[in-house]
């Protein structure tokens, strides 16, 4: 295989949990209060080490958003997803910005997110601001 | 009256404005109308806006200045009775009467008719009027003082030279020349104890420099035009590669796609062609570097040490390492003295061939995925510092200059010269930067795909007129560097490119190294060509090849 261009962070680092490549910092959380059908899943400003896939029109919980899955550039498993675009206006603010799904990453303590099977947890999205 | 317009029929013609009604009484003929014959061998005389006539299809061409120009061309070659015909036939002589009694008098020596001639030419600046009589006058007084006529040579210093009030430091030196005759400026010939005056032909050349162009053409314009259209063509000759097409004034030159390399001359899969297993490393190799004699190899683990081979014996020759620290690049001095080293600490540092630590850059100067390059000079340090930003390091001025980018960089090529770098970047684009004084951006290339790998390009071709690299969709990308068009894509591997390099001694071969294990070959698309055998050490990087 080629060489992997991989950018390392430096901080409290969200990492792939298979493969541990770096993939997000604690300072660029916005919202922890998203979900996703593991469970729960955070929104951030910035995510890096990642390739993404085709555009996608999705229903989520707050509405229609154009977004595309996101998969770690290491070991090319999914890890969450990038909204492109919102069709509400008060969805506008998570343009641009990426989900990380709490089940697919490593937190910056190295710990792990255990899918709770019993939760009922309906879709993918919320945090309405 | 505007112009004669050609398809008018002849009666309307003989209507002739009051101009040319005045013209003819006083005597000058008037010059027949040219019929548009086809059996007219003549360039038909157009009328441009302003009144004059122009020759060649875009009307830009002024008849008067072509013929002088041609005139003064022919001289030139020394074909004097041509000259003087041409003047003749076409009645447009090369320099009016006023200068021509100029010009012989300067070559007589009859300085102070000159001068008087010389305000009769008709010059709207009065400084060139002043520089050109100072020529003109330093010039007599040199000749005075060879006669050794001193007497006359300080007075015309004082009363003719001096007044003019120009180059006042040029007359303090040339009093000084009075007193001490012995005195050698470097512009005069050393080996004379007196001082000589130049040849007056020197002075008319000097003279002709500083008067305006339409009084006195100057030297070699014909010429100069014609290598300024030839070094236009070959530079917007996207394809030009080669140094045997020599460029004719019969066609306007163009190469064809054949010279560059499109075709796979060879295919290497690891393993077949091996010289020597370098084994050693206990991580994977970060980065290869070879010697500037291309003798010795250095290798880099990724966050391990560097060693350093024999490439002829495969031998090891070095490690060099640091403790609690990990290397993750090397390079060489131009002299093939130092190695550098980017450390995973982000720190660089300099050894000696034998080991010795010469010195070592702490702080932010590299990252621990990063190119290490060192300019010929062996003065700068080249290396990705931040995401976005590139480290040019001056190590003995200590000054640091940066080029900072929107997107994350992820490789970067030094240019044969120095003086420019292709940056790889994150989003795709490949970035020129002319890096001598303030880093600029030249120019951008696209096409190619990257998504996961570092892919690396480089320059290459006849004077690195292309650029070339590798992409993650099986393809080879190539691209004429002035105008960052992409003329070719070289399809072949089956697997990501993930580098690729010119031949400098070769602008006809290019290797590529891929996923699927090989090594490709690049050469022309013309069996006919002669092979050159293919020089191992002109690759110079080979990444993505287990």
């Amino acid at each position: 295989m080629g060489r992997l261009f991989v950018i390392t962070l430096e901080g409290s680092v969200y990492s792939c949990n298979h493969c541990h490549t770096h993939l997000a910092l604690l300072d660029d959380i916005i919202s922890k209060s998203f979900h996703c059908r593991h469970g729960k899943a955070y929104l951030f400003d910035k995510v890096v080490n990642i390739t993404v896939g085709e555009k996608e029109e999705r229903m989520m919980m707050t509405g229609l958003h154009t977004v595309v899955d996101i998969f770690c550039v290491g070991c090319g498993s999914i890890v969450g997803w990038k909204y492109e675009s919102a069709h509400e206006k008060t969805q506008k603010y998570k343009e641009g910005k990426f989900i990380l799904e709490r089940f697919k990453v490593l937190g910056p303590d190295g710990s792990n997110y255990l899918v709770n099977h019993d939760a009922m947890v309906s879709g993918s999205d919320a945090d309405n601001a | 009256m505007g112009g004669v317009e050609d398809d008018e029929p002849a009666s309307k013609r003989m209507k002739l404005s009051s101009e040319e009604l005045r013209r003819l009484s006083n005597g000058s003929t008037i010059k027949e109308p040219v019929a548009g014959s086809s059996r007219d061998l003549m360039a038909r005389p157009l009328q441009s806006e302003g009144g004059e006539e122009v020759v060649g299809s875009k009307g830009v061409i002024k008849k008067v200045e072509f013929v002088r120009i041609i005139a003064k061309a022919l001289y030139s070659l020394g074909y004097i009775k041509s000259g003087a015909h041409l003047e003749e036939e076409s009645g447009i002589p090369l320099h009016s009467s006023v200068v021509n009694v100029f010009m012989r008098q300067i070559l007589e020596g009859n300085w102070d008719e000159s001068v008087v001639t010389l305000r009769n030419i008709g010059l709207t600046d009065e400084r060139t009027v002043k520089s050109a009589s100072f020529l003109i006058l330093e010039q007599k007084f040199f000749e005075l003082l060879d006669e050794e006529k001193a007497m006359d040579a300080l007075n015309t210093l004082r009363t003719e030279i001096a007044p003019l009030g120009v180059n006042d430091s040029r007359v303090r030196e040339l009093s000084s020349y009075i007193v001490s005759p012995s005195y050698c400026s470097l512009t005069r010939s050393p080996k004379q104890d007196t001082v000589r005056a130049r040849s007056r032909s020197k002075l008319l050349e000097e003279l002709q420099k500083l008067l305006p162009a339409t009084v006195m053409v100057p030297e070699g314009r014909l010429e100069h035009l014609v290598e300024q259209a030839l070094v236009l063509q070959r530079d917007a000759c996207m394809f030009h590669n080669s140094l045997d097409k020599e460029m004719s004034l019969y066609s306007d030159h163009q190469c064809g796609r054949d010279q560059i390399p499109s075709q796979a001359l060879q295919v290497y899969e690891t393993g077949v062609s091996l010289k020597h297993k370098l084994s050693g490393h206990q991580k994977p190799l970060s980065s290869v570097s070879w010697s500037p004699d291309d003798r010795q190899l250095l290798t880099c683990g990724a966050e391990e040490v560097v060693r350093l081979w024999d490439v002829s014996s495969g031998e090891c020759l070095h490690v060099y390492e640091k403790t609690g620290l990990g290397m993750v690049s090397c390079g060489w001095s131009p002299d093939g003295k130092w190695i550098f080293s980017g450390l995973n600490d982000k720190s660089i540092c300099m050894w000696e061939l034998d080991g010795k630590e010469l010195e070592c850059w702490k702080g932010q100067r590299t990252l621990k995925i990063s190119d290490l390059e060192i300019t010929g000079d062996g003065k700068q340090i080249i290396s990705i510092c931040r995401e976005t930003a590139i480290l040019l390091l001056d190590r003995e001025a200590k000054v640091e200059r940066f080029i900072e980018e929107d997107q994350t960089i992820t490789s970067f090529s030094l240019s044969r010269d120095s003086r420019f770098l292709l940056i790889n970047l994150l989003n795709q684009e490949i970035h020129l930067w002319n890096i001598e004084g303030d880093p600029k951006l030249v120019s951008k290339y696209r096409g190619h795909k990257r998504t996961r790998f570092i892919i690396r390009s480089c320059f290459g071709g006849l004077e690195q007129a292309f650029i070339a690299s590798g992409s993650e969709d099986s393809l080879v990308y190539i691209w004429h560097r002035g105008t960052g068009e992409l003329i070719e894509t070289l399809p072949g591997h089956s697997g990501a490119v993930n580098c690729v390099s010119w031949n400098p001694a070769n602008p006809h071969m290019l290797a590529s190294a891929s996923d699927d294990r090989t090594i490709r070959i690049w050469g022309l698309n013309n069996l006919s060509t002669k092979r050159k055998e293919p020089c191992s050490n002109g690759i110079h990087y080979c990444n993505g090849v287990y």
